[in-house]
């Protein structure tokens, strides 16, 4: 039977063994794979107890982006001075985007979301400051596509009502009925899969780089996997949920 | 060996999403410079396809990895 637990467990063993081992490039490469798949390894905190590398990392991040909003938001004024005109730029770039995609109802949605694709942008520009990016784990991947489930289908019953969230699912004809009801697996399904399988395909990708040609050669390609492509999957996961949210909050005619 | 195999055919689904990202892209091209002035509706629809269309390259690549990883 697949599973997420038996998938991380036989990746453990395979990662120990390659670890015993070592030696080649082959075996190098597959002790990366298997540490991929067997979620980031655990960090004991102070000896006290263990958390996975993710949750860790994701603290840093945490700290680092909460300091980040202090210091960019301290000494607000009516007339912005420099920094808080580049703030209100992309705050207000961003809160347009929302507008387009999610209609009337966009300000209620529009932190979370923007909460979201900061998070995603710091964790996977994270391996530029070397850190091992959290959205490596399938874990957080899967947790911040069942909270994009969540407020999607949250959103379509508080706005439509128990009867038209019911609704909904039958539109736009009856017979699209089941394929509607998969859709509430397969969407959360494909964000989560969509963002570990880029981000732990460019950390792949990367490592093997770097044990071909150490010098030199990996930062062109670190632009291109590190920067552009986290950037990018940053922005398909938001646009994607927004796009969803929108469709599940749109007004009938 | 013939997990290697198996695992080299999972990885084969990127030709479509290959094809599939490269039609929509020099579609997208096309229809910006018809009409430059959609410019920002056009990229939203194109990425949105994109992104569907590099998912099918993406679950091979984790079939491939699970294929390997699990034996």
């Amino acid at each position: 039977m697949f599973s997420y637990k038996s998938l991380s467990e036989a990746a453990a063993k395979v990662y120990d063994e390659s670890r015993r081992k070592g030696g080649g490039i082959l075996d190098k490469l597959k002790e990366v794979l298997a540490e991929s798949m067997a979620g980031t390894p655990a960090v004991s905190v102070f000896g006290l107890f263990s958390v996975p590398q993710s949750v860790v990392v994701t603290w840093i991040l945490m700290a680092l982006l909460t300091g980040a909003s202090l210091i960019l938001t301290r000494g607000m004024q009516r007339i912005p001075n420099g920094r808080q005109t580049l703030l209100e730029l992309g705050v207000g770039t961003f809160n347009h985007f929302c507008e387009e995609n999610l209609g009337r109802h966009w300000r209620v949605f529009a932190p979370w979301l923007f909460t979201v694709a900061v998070y995603i942008a710091a964790a996977n520009l994270s391996g530029l400051i070397g850190l091992a990016p959290p959205t490596r784990d399938l874990a957080v991947t899967a947790a911040l596509a069942l909270m994009s489930m969540l407020l999607i289908y949250g959103a379509q019953f508080r706005f439509r009502g128990l009867g038209g969230g019911l609704k909904k699912f039958a539109q736009p004809m009856p017979v699209l009925l089941p394929i509607n009801l998969m859709e509430v697996f397969i969407r959360p399904l494909s964000l989560c899969m969509r963002l570990f399988g880029n981000v732990l395909a460019a950390y792949v990708i990367m490592e093997m780089i770097k044990t071909l040609a150490p010098a030199v050669v990996p930062v062109a390609f670190s632009l291109y996997f590190d920067i552009f492509d986290g950037l990018i999957q940053t922005l398909v996961f938001v646009f994607l949920t927004a796009l969803f949210l929108g469709e599940s909050i749109e007004e009938e005619e | 060996m013939t997990l290697a195999i198996g695992a080299a055919l999972a990885v084969f689904t990127g030709i479509g999403a290959g094809i599939g990202i490269g039609i929509a892209t020099g579609k997208a091209a096309e229809s910006i410079a018809r009409q430059p002035e959609a410019a920002d509706k056009i990229r939203g629809t194109f990425i949105l396809g994109a992104a569907l269309a590099e998912a099918t390259a993406i679950y091979g690549f984790i079939t491939a990895l699970a294929i390997i990883i699990l034996k």
